[in-house]
């Protein structure tokens, strides 16, 4: 292509890496990047030493609102609105700072970050297109990731109220016997 | 205390803030800004200014920065030890991105 710029390229590539490194899927590459499918796929392997996973992309909004993936999706979506509210940075950049502060969160308390970037990326391309929605918990006010089309009215959030038995799984249950040993 | 310690005291952590604020607003504007809870004009302010003139607002008789979490039920949400911590720290956290940043008046 004639007039391609070097220094846009070696952005494109820069991103690329980074949203890899991050977990991305190579569909997510695909949109977000003007780089060849051919050449994402060398850059998959190069970087991650493996070729990308096939098949297509998680495609169900139901995900988001059961309940522990709920509260991360709404970590991450309240930190990206954060973002977008009070900064300048929009788009892809937005989408990558908002999920290394998701990190950040996740790991200093020790939860398990089950919100992977192709699944936060996802998430804000059901936002865009209206899948999802946020409701304020009559509760805490605090904002939750919910499905346009449910009642919201008397809308109380899963951490308000969390379902009976949630989040105590087998895991949870051998973490919870390793403290006090430890 | 005595109150030259306690001013001594206020300074260093004036001073401290404003020189963690530098450095973070340096390394990473935009999650400074999360981090900090300013406006991105305030963070322009703060990574502008001098050694000189951190020293000349740090030595007060006054904090300069204040408690974010003024509010009950973040507060209690991550002092209580009754409920599964993590979640509480997540739940305090999906709060606290909601609240508007400190602006320039």
């Amino acid at each position: 292509m004639a007039g391609k710029s070097i220094v846009d390229e070696a952005n494109q590539i820069a991103t690329a890496i980074e949203l890899i490194e991050l977990g991305a899927r190579l569909q997510v590459l695909e949109v977000e990047t003007s780089l060849s499918r051919e050449r994402l796929l060398r850059l998959y392997k190069e970087v991650k030493g493996v070729s990308p996973p096939k098949g297509m992309l998680p495609f169900s909004t139901d995900w988001f609102v059961t309940w522990q993936p709920n509260i991360h999706a709404s970590l991450f979506i309240e930190i990206h609105r954060f973002l977008t509210a009070n900064t300048r940075t929009r788009g892809v950049a937005a989408t990558v700072k908002a999920y290394k502060l998701y990190l950040e969160h996740a790991s200093l308390d020790g939860i398990e970050p089950i919100l992977t970037f192709t699944r936060a990326w996802t998430l804000l391309r059901y936002f865009e297109s209206r899948l999802l929605t946020l409701s304020a918990c009559n509760k805490c006010s605090g904002h939750f990731v919910v499905n346009p089309l449910d009642l919201h009215k008397n809308f109380i959030c899963g951490l308000c109220a969390p379902p009976s038995r949630a989040g105590k799984t087998r895991k949870a249950a051998l973490t919870q016997v390793a403290i006090p040993a430890a | 205390m005595s109150k030259d310690r306690l001013f001594d005291e206020i300074r260093d952590a004036n001073l401290n803030y404003l020189l963690l604020a530098q450095t973070l607003i340096r390394e990473d504007r935009e999650a400074a800004i999360y981090r900090l809870g300013i406006s991105e004009e305030l963070a322009e302010l703060l990574d502008a200014l001098s050694p000189a003139q951190l020293m000349k607002i740090s030595s007060s008789t006054t904090l300069l920065c204040r408690l974010r979490y003024d509010d009950r039920l973040i507060l209690d949400m991550l002092v209580s030890h009754t409920k599964d911590k993590p979640m509480a720290r997540a739940h305090a956290a999906i709060l606290g991105a909601s609240r508007p940043v400190e602006v320039l008046a």
